[in-house]
C-alpha cells in the first residue's frame, strides 16, 4: 500500500474531529495543546506509519486544513 | 436559488445583511467571531455602518443608540459578552426598542471555554437583564434555520418593538451546511413613528426607560406585561417529528435536537415509538403545542447541553402526568446519540408498560 503524510495547518483547525472518525487508516488523533483559535487541533499519529495518503481527511474537512501527499509508486527515487 | 457552503456565523450575518441592517456594532469572542469579521467587511462594502466597540457594554449601547433612530441595528457575541450586555439590554426593553442580538453559547460559567453550550437558556428567556421583561428567544438548529430566522428576525422586532435573541452555540457557529440565502432587502426608508429622526416640522420625541413616579412605571409596565401576554399566545414556533403514535418524547432544542432526532429514528428502529419535540421559540416556550402532545405520552426525556435548564419548561407544561427525566451534558461536551438512547431505554423500562410496538 502507497505512503502517504499529511502537512496539517493547526491554525485553522477548530477541533471538530470530522477527519478523525473519517480516516481508514485511523491514524488522526486529536492534539493535547491548543492553537491560536482555542481549539485542540488534528495531529497525524506519526509512530503509526500507516497513512496512505488516500486524502478522505481533506474531503470531510470544512476547513481545508490538509495538504496530503503520496508516495507515487512510477518514479521513486 | 444557489446552495451555497456556509460557515454558521458567517451565514447568521450575510442574512442579516440581506434582511436589511444597516448597522452593526459588536466585540470579538469565540466561537462567534467570524460573524463580526465577516459584517467588518461586508458592511462598509455596501455602505453601511459596521463598528467594533471597544467593549460588548459600549456595543450595545451603541445599537440602542442606532435603534432609537429607527435603524436596523444588531450586535452579536457568546456567552460572556452577553452578561456585560444585559444592561444595555434591559435599557432596549424598558425603551421597548427594537433591536436583534446574536448569541452563540460557549461553556460557562465564567471565562469557561471556547466548545458549544447551551447554558445560557435561563440567562436568555428568563429576562436577559433586570427587571421585568423577555425578549423574543429563537433557536435555529440548523446553518439553513439560523438564516431563516435571522431573515425573520428584524420584521418581528419592528413589529413588536422588542429585543429579538437569536440563541445558537458553539457548533451552529463554527459549522459548515450548504444554505439557500434569501434574497437581498431593499433598506428601509420610512422610518417608524416613534423613532427620534429630528424634530423638523413636529413635536419633540422622547425615548427613555426613566419614570420617577411609581403609578407611572407601573403603567409602563403593565403595557410591556400585556405585549408579551400577547407575543406569549401567538409567537410560539415549534417542530416535531414521529409524535403521532408516540409513547414517549425527546425535548431538545438547537443542535441537540439534531443528535436527538438520530437517537429517535434508532430508537423507532428498536421498536419504540417515541417522537422529537424541538422548541424553536425558548421564550415564548411553545407550551400549548407540548401541552397537546402530553395525554398520550408514558414519559418524557429532555436533552440539554447544561445542567437542565429548558427542562424546568417542559416540567411546568407536563405537571407531573407523567416522568420527565433529564440528560445533560456540560461545559462544550456533546451528548451522542447512543447515551441518548440508552436514556430513553432507561425511561421505557421505569414507566413500567410494555411500550414496543
Amino acid at each position: 500500500m502507497a505512503q502517504g503524510t499529511l502537512l496539517i495547518q493547526t491554525d485553522r483547525c477548530k477541533g471538530c474531529g470530522l477527519c478523525i472518525r473519517a480516516c481508514p487508516q485511523q491514524v488522526l488523533v486529536a492534539g493535547q495543546h491548543f492553537n491560536a483559535l482555542g481549539y485542540q487541533p488534528v495531529q497525524l499519529d506519526e509512530a503509526l506509519r500507516r497513512c496512505t495518503g488516500c486524502g478522505v481527511c481533506a474531503w470531510v474537512c470544512p476547513d481545508l486544513v490538509f495538504t496530503v501527499y503520496r508516495e507515487s509508486a512510477g518514479r521513486a527515487g | 436559488m444557489a446552495r451555497e457552503l456556509w460557515k454558521g456565523n458567517e451565514a447568521l450575518a450575510e442574512a442579516a445583511v440581506r434582511a436589511g441592517a444597516e448597522a452593526f456594532f459588536g466585540y470579538p469572542i469565540t466561537p462567534q467571531t467570524e460573524l463580526l469579521e465577516y459584517m467588518a467587511r461586508r458592511m462598509p462594502e455596501l455602505g453601511r455602518t459596521f463598528l467594533q466597540a471597544e467593549s460588548e457594554i459600549a456595543a450595545i449601547h451603541m445599537v440602542y443608540g442606532a435603534a432609537c433612530a429607527g435603524v436596523r441595528a444588531l450586535s452579536s457575541s457568546s456567552s460572556p459578552g452577553i452578561s456585560l450586555m444585559q444592561e444595555g439590554l434591559s435599557y432596549l426593553a424598558g425603551s421597548e426598542v427594537p433591536c436583534v442580538l446574536v448569541d452563540i453559547m460557549r461553556g460557562g460559567p465564567g471565562l469557561g471555554n471556547i466548545q458549544p453550550s447551551q447554558s445560557d437558556y435561563f440567562q436568555l428567556t428568563r429576562s436577559a437583564g433586570h427587571g421585568d421583561f423577555h425578549p423574543l428567544v429563537l433557536a435555529p438548529s440548523t446553518v439553513q434555520e439560523a438564516v431563516d430566522l435571522m431573515y425573520a428576525s428584524f420584521d418581528l422586532a419592528f413589529g413588536w418593538r422588542t429585543l429579538v435573541i437569536l440563541a445558537g452555540d458553539g457548533t451552529l457557529g463554527q459549522m459548515m451546511e450548504p444554505v439557500e440565502m434569501p434574497p437581498m432587502r431593499a433598506l428601509a426608508v420610512e422610518r417608524p413613528d416613534w423613532a427620534l429622526t429630528g424634530a423638523a416640522g413636529r413635536s419633540p420625541r422622547v425615548i427613555s426607560s426613566l419614570y420617577l413616579d411609581a403609578a407611572e412605571l407601573e403603567q409602563s409596565n403593565l403595557r410591556l406585561q400585556a405585549k408579551l401576554q400577547q407575543m406569549a399566545a401567538t409567537q410560539q414556533r415549534w417542530e416535531s417529528f414521529c409524535v403521532e403514535d408516540a409513547d414517549y418524547l425527546v425535548v431538545a432544542f438547537g443542535t441537540v435536537a439534531r443528535i436527538a432526532q438520530s437517537a429517535v429514528r434508532a430508537a423507532r428502529r428498536a421498536g419504540i415509538r417515541v417522537g422529537l419535540f424541538r422548541p424553536v421559540t425558548l421564550w415564548p416556550y411553545p407550551r400549548q403545542p407540548l401541552d397537546a402532545i402530553c395525554p398520550q405520552l408514558r414519559g418524557v426525556l429532555v436533552v440539554e447541553m447544561n445542567g437542565g435548564q429548558m427542562v424546568e419548561d417542559v416540567r411546568c407544561v407536563v405537571r407531573e402526568r407523567v416522568p420527565v427525566r433529564f440528560l445533560g451534558h456540560l461545559g462544550g461536551v456533546i451528548p451522542m446519540p447512543d447515551e441518548i438512547e440508552a436514556e430513553l431505554a432507561q425511561l421505557v423500562s421505569l414507566s413500567g408498560r410494555a411500550a414496543f410496538s
